[in-house]
């Protein structure tokens, strides 16, 4: 068998695993729900009021003003309460451990395991704690995208839908994604920008010559010397045959034009996450349908500058900041689509709604966190909107969703319901990579 | 349908730095972007803008043979002493107002080079100076590709202190080695593309064909050193340093482009000039390190003498907005002739980076690069009025001027 049919066994045994959950405590909860005189922003379609939403089995059935409830239902009343698709966090570190380099403070007794910086096969499912992950419900959250902040080649994401209690039964797309950071490494290769861009190159020239050595051994083995495994090549193999998206983090302008032309010398598929400053590339990134996961960490929004940079530029960093809290609303203007993403920041929201400050609708910005960011990832054929068929992911708030004074009263997952504690715990500003 | 875009530059004195010499009351006539005629009394065409330069002196635009300018974030990959894989390509960034600043001096082009801590660093980028475009506009169509290698104290990393156990090479021979074990390893990878070319030539269509074998980008570049397809820009200081270079080229049969910095050039200037290179350094910086001791700010008229192409380079964002004096002062240190001092940074930098057909002088079809002073570029009160790169005007003192005097936008004033 070949490695990357290998891995791909490992990915349907995975699967077969997430479909013989045993039919134990989940499954003899109530599984079908009506939501009933609520406001319903449907994100897809129109906003319908005094409206119904039916659940069953995980799954949306209908949605409307005077759709009838079915007798099997548990018939919540919902009236005042205003439901919306659940929330998703398109690249976050929900779940995570923080990381060691983080000082006693926030990693402590806690922190990760120092991991390869440079590992595409390392997948952030094998690090996700299912507890803190959940945490993430009480703001709204019922998707993330997770995938650790440290390294340049951080692995590989998953995304969870959060019910369950094992991160594997989460899985709604495992692996979703690879990963590459513009970052660099201290005292290792790539210690610099352009070095980052040359091991990418190098990585996929790699992985195309692996994926050769493979089929010619594939085609004819016998006589020839066995191709060795390799799993960070192997990990590659799904990107290079387009089946699966490699996910840059842009933390400058340009960093966006470096992954397109990444993805136009190895024709693969590229989306752009963080991008701070993507409203100035706006018609390249409409021009090239580029997935866009804009970030919402403000502060700060790109790291610490290397050697060479202009250091104590202070008018800059507070220009900087200023061009990333405008982004999303820039963006919005130019006619770009796109998610917004916690990007690791400690409060997700807070963020979004800094960028409703800087003068991106309302609309527009459920429309980021929840249908726009499903586009983004290639998962809205199954959540981001309340549509029947859809999955049951929906969230019903008190107040206006995105203000200061919503609160997610019910938050169903995969029609599972949650219910956040009142009053909702106060976001610690420390958690690294929280959910809220 | 649009007409040609033409631009005149009329009435000024011309420093052609060509065969043409110096023009007083002069015209040089752009088309496209392109010097279309030089001369006096020349018919300026309808639909022509004009740009009057009377008074002014008109030269071609400024090459810097040795620029950091625009490389976003580190200039070094210095995790390893040989990183010929790097590109300054992939970090260009556009935004560096130091670009704009640099027109302010006259500059044109730029040899956009990796930093000086490997023995073999990255490849370079020559750039245009068209400030506003972004990056992949910026670059030199056709320029040959070029790489940095450097000698001495920076690839022995003597004055950085960095936490771990030290760098290999950590001496003068450890970089002589490190050179000789790169082209030896390139020399058996290019050995092994031959033998799978040929091997897959013999096939033809028939039976199973051989894997080609790894690709390596680093191993790559090595390889088109040892093919002469990439010009090296050598770092260096110490006359010994520069025979060994010499003697590693030749011994690999590849050429050494230029000697950057190269301070004890003068030393062995007649050598320099045997196996071919220029030599690019500067006008009179010195003992800022132990190798640069032996420096004389006669260096660059001592190897003109013996037929090295020198130019003066900057290695600096604010040098380089002074690099007409830079010249001048090889007439003050030498006895450099005006035209030869202004081939300095004109010309020979241009020849030094393969590009001396399209740039370096105001000859009819070259590119209308130019730059416009208020006096003779080597007067001390010289500035610079306007800059062209391609004959579209991207540095304007009087714009300038009157821009800073203008109640500040609330937008940024990058492009």
């Amino acid at each position: 068998m070949s490695p990357e049919a290998a891995r791909r066994g490992l990915a349907v045994a995975a699967m077969a695993a997430l479909w013989a959950r045993p039919a134990a405590a989940p499954a003899a909860r109530t599984e079908v729900y009506a939501l009933v005189g609520a406001r319903i922003v449907t994100v897809s379609g129109p906003t319908l009021d005094n409206a119904t939403l039916v659940m069953r089995d995980g799954v949306i059935e209908a949605v409307g003003a005077g759709v009838p409830v079915p007798p099997d239902a548990r018939t919540i009343r919902a009236d005042g309460l205003v439901l919306t698709p659940g929330l998703i966090d398109g690249f976050s570190g929900t779940g995570l451990p923080a990381p060691a380099s983080r000082g006693p403070g926030a990693g402590g007794a806690t922190a990760a395991p120092p991991s390869s910086p440079l590992a595409p096969q390392a997948m952030a499912l094998d690090k996700v704690r299912v507890a803190d992950a959940l945490k993430a419900r009480d703001a709204g959250i019922t998707t993330v995208l997770v995938i650790p902040r440290e390294g340049v080649l951080p692995g590989q994401s998953v995304i969870l839908n959060l019910s369950g209690d094992k991160a594997e039964a989460m899985a709604l797309k495992q692996p979703a994604a690879l990963h590459l950071h513009m970052s660099t490494l201290a005292r290792q290769y790539p210690g610099s920008l352009m070095g980052t861009v040359a091991y990418a190159r190098q990585s996929l020239d790699d992985a195309i010559h692996y994926r050769d050595e493979w089929a010619a051994y594939e085609r004819a083995p016998a006589g020839k010397k066995r191709p060795r495994y390799d799993a960070a090549l192997a990990a590659w193999q799904d990107v290079l045959a387009g089946r699966e998206m490699l996910v840059v983090t842009a933390f400058r302008e340009n960093d966006v034009r470096r992954a397109l032309a990444i993805a136009d010398e190895f024709r693969i598929k590229v989306a752009v996450a963080g991008a701070p400053q993507a409203f100035r590339l706006a018609d390249l990134i409409k021009a090239r349908k580029v997935p866009l996961l804009v970030g919402v960490n403000f502060d700060p929004p790109r790291p610490a500058r290397a050697f060479g940079g202009v250091l104590g530029d202070e008018e800059k960093e507070r220009r900087d900041i200023e061009d990333a809290e405008r982004n999303p609303s820039e963006l919005h203007k130019a006619g770009v689509s796109f998610a917004l993403v916690s990007a690791y920041a400690p409060n997700f929201l807070a963020g979004v709604r800094k960028a409703i400050e800087r003068g991106l609708p309302r609309e527009a910005a459920l429309r980021a966190v929840t249908l726009g960011a499903a586009e983004a990832l290639g998962i809205a054929d199954r959540t981001g909107s309340l549509e029947p068929g859809k999955i049951a992911d929906v969230v019903a708030w008190a107040g206006d969703p995105l203000t200061k004074d919503a609160k997610a009263k019910m938050v169903f997952v995969d029609g599972q319901l949650y219910e956040p504690e009142e009053p909702a715990p106060s976001p610690s500003p420390k958690a690294e990579g929280g959910g809220q | 349908m649009t007409g040609p875009v033409l631009v005149a530059i009329v009435g000024g004195t011309i420093l052609t730095v060509g065969p043409q010499g110096t023009i007083e009351k002069g015209a040089v006539l752009i088309r496209d972007g392109k010097i279309a005629a030089v001369g006096r009394d020349l018919l300026v065409p309808a639909g022509a803008t004009v740009i009057d330069a009377t008074g002014r002196y008109v030269m071609p635009g400024i090459i810097d043979c040795h620029s950091h300018t625009a490389i976003e974030e580190s200039v070094n990959e210095c995790s390893d002493s040989v990183t010929a894989e790097v590109r300054i390509t992939d970090v260009i960034d556009h935004r560096d107002v130091n670009l704009y600043r640099e027109l302010a001096g006259g500059v044109t082009t730029l040899n956009v080079l990796h930093g000086s801590c490997n023995t073999i660093g990255g490849q370079n980028a020559v750039i245009k100076l068209r400030w506003g475009k972004p990056p992949e506009e910026l670059l030199f169509k056709d320029a040959p590709r070029g790489i940095k290698f450097a000698l001495g104290e920076n690839p022995k990393r003597s004055n950085f202190r960095a936490p771990g156990p030290p760098r290999y090479p950590a001496t003068r021979m450890g970089v002589e080695a490190v050179l000789r074990e790169s082209f030896q390893e390139a020399q058996a990878y290019k050995r092994e593309w031959e033998e799978y070319e040929k091997k897959v030539k013999s096939l033809g269509s028939r039976g199973d064909k051989p894997i080609a074998p790894r690709k390596s980008l680093r191993l790559e570049e090595l390889k088109d050193i040892l093919d002469g397809k990439v010009y090296v820009h050598a770092h260096c200081y110490r006359a010994d340093e520069i025979l060994m270079l010499i003697r590693i080229a030749e011994e690999f049969s590849f050429k050494i482009r230029t000697f950057q910095h190269v301070l004890e050039g003068y030393k062995v200037a007649s050598e320099i000039a045997r196996h071919g290179a220029g030599a690019s350094t500067f006008s009179d910086w010195w003992a800022y390190k132990m190798e640069a001791y032996d420096a004389i700010p006669y260096n660059a008229a001592i190897m003109a003498a013996h037929g090295v192409k020198v130019s003066m380079n900057s290695d600096s964002d604010e040098l380089a907005r002074r690099l007409y004096w830079e010249a001048a002062k090889a007439v003050k240190y030498g006895g450099v002739s005006e035209v030869e001092a202004l081939k300095m940074v004109t010309l020979n930098p241009a020849w030094q980076l393969g590009i001396e057909q399209r740039v370096g002088s105001i000859e009819v079809g070259k590119d209308a690069d130019i730059a416009i002073f208020s006096a003779h570029p080597f007067a001390p009160d010289a500035r610079v009025e306007q800059t062209l790169v391609d004959g579209v005007v991207y540095f304007d003192r009087a714009k300038d001027v009157a821009a800073r005097t203008a109640p500040a936008t609330k937008a940024g004033g990058s492009p």
